[in-house]
């Protein structure tokens, strides 16, 4: 998989520019490798796309196996606020795929990512948390 | 007098505190110094402008109400997902009820307290 992105998975990093953070994370979760996106993540963040709050190795686990159905993630900024080395950015999404019969799956709603800037100055997601359903097919 | 606290299940109702107190600097203490507040939305302060906001709306003696619906807590950042009331009384002295449902990022200090970094109270529209 090759990312026009400018990404290092051994220190990750969705840098502090909001419509950087947002390319890296649609173009890591549109590469189907789960194990790839779980790095944008540090290793207590919290994730609960899969319509519950997971972290660590289950959130892993979740994101190998959702993203391997190639799920086809859209994403638009409808605001950020930064205050130093915190960030609460909203956005609007698309997912479109497919769900375990193999039939065509269509979410949308809006998400709230918390981000962090580490003490090396790398920005990693914190906490996301979408709302208006969850990506898991019914 | 500031109250922080090391149990982010606590903060909300330490901040509810404060603020039915009127009390300014135990408010502000309860933010970074990077804090970002979006008290009117589309608009975040953050400095002094935020600063002195607190003790503009707290001139007028707002009561607040405020409980956490949701809270998603790493070891050093929360999200806290917020239902809260105001009511307080708008420029002509009428009696203002304001509510949404707010959206609070938390992080914690190298102290081991907790505060606001992001208090965005119209965040989950």
């Amino acid at each position: 998989m090759s990312f026009t992105v400018d990404i290092d998975f051994d220190k990750p990093d969705l840098t502090a520019d909001t419509d950087t953070q947002n390319e890296i994370f649609l173009q890591v979760f549109n590469s189907g490798d789960g194990e790839l996106f779980d790095k944008l993540y540090r290793a207590d963040s919290i994730s609960n796309f899969s319509g519950q709050p997971l972290t660590g190795a289950a959130r892993l686990a979740f994101f190998k196996e959702f993203l391997a159905t190639k799920p086809k993630l859209q994403a638009e900024v409808t605001h950020a606020w930064v205050a130093g080395d915190a960030a609460l950015i909203g956005v609007r999404f698309t997912i479109d795929g497919t769900d375990q019969d193999g039939k065509p799956m269509h979410l949308e709603g809006t998400c709230t990512d918390v981000l962090r800037r580490g003490a090396d100055g790398r920005w990693l997601m914190a906490v996301d948390r979408p709302v208006a359903g969850s990506l898991l097919p019914e | 007098m500031a109250q922080l606290t090391h149990d982010v299940e606590k903060h909300t109702a330490l901040y509810v505190e404060a603020f039915n107190a009127g009390d300014v600097d135990a408010v502000n203490a309860m933010y970074t110094q990077d804090a970002v507040a979006v008290w009117e939305p589309g608009v975040p302060l953050a400095g002094q402008a935020r600063i002195d906001s607190v003790r503009d709306f707290l001139s007028r003696g707002p009561r607040m109400t405020a409980v956490p619906r949701q809270s998603f807590v790493t070891d050093d950042t929360a999200l806290l997902v917020v239902d809260w009331t105001i009511d307080t009384t708008d420029e002509e002295g009428n009696p203002e009820h304001l509510e949404g449902v707010g959206l609070d990022v938390l992080c914690r200090g190298a102290d081991g307290n907790w505060r606001y970094a992001i208090d965005d109270p119209y965040g989950e529209k």
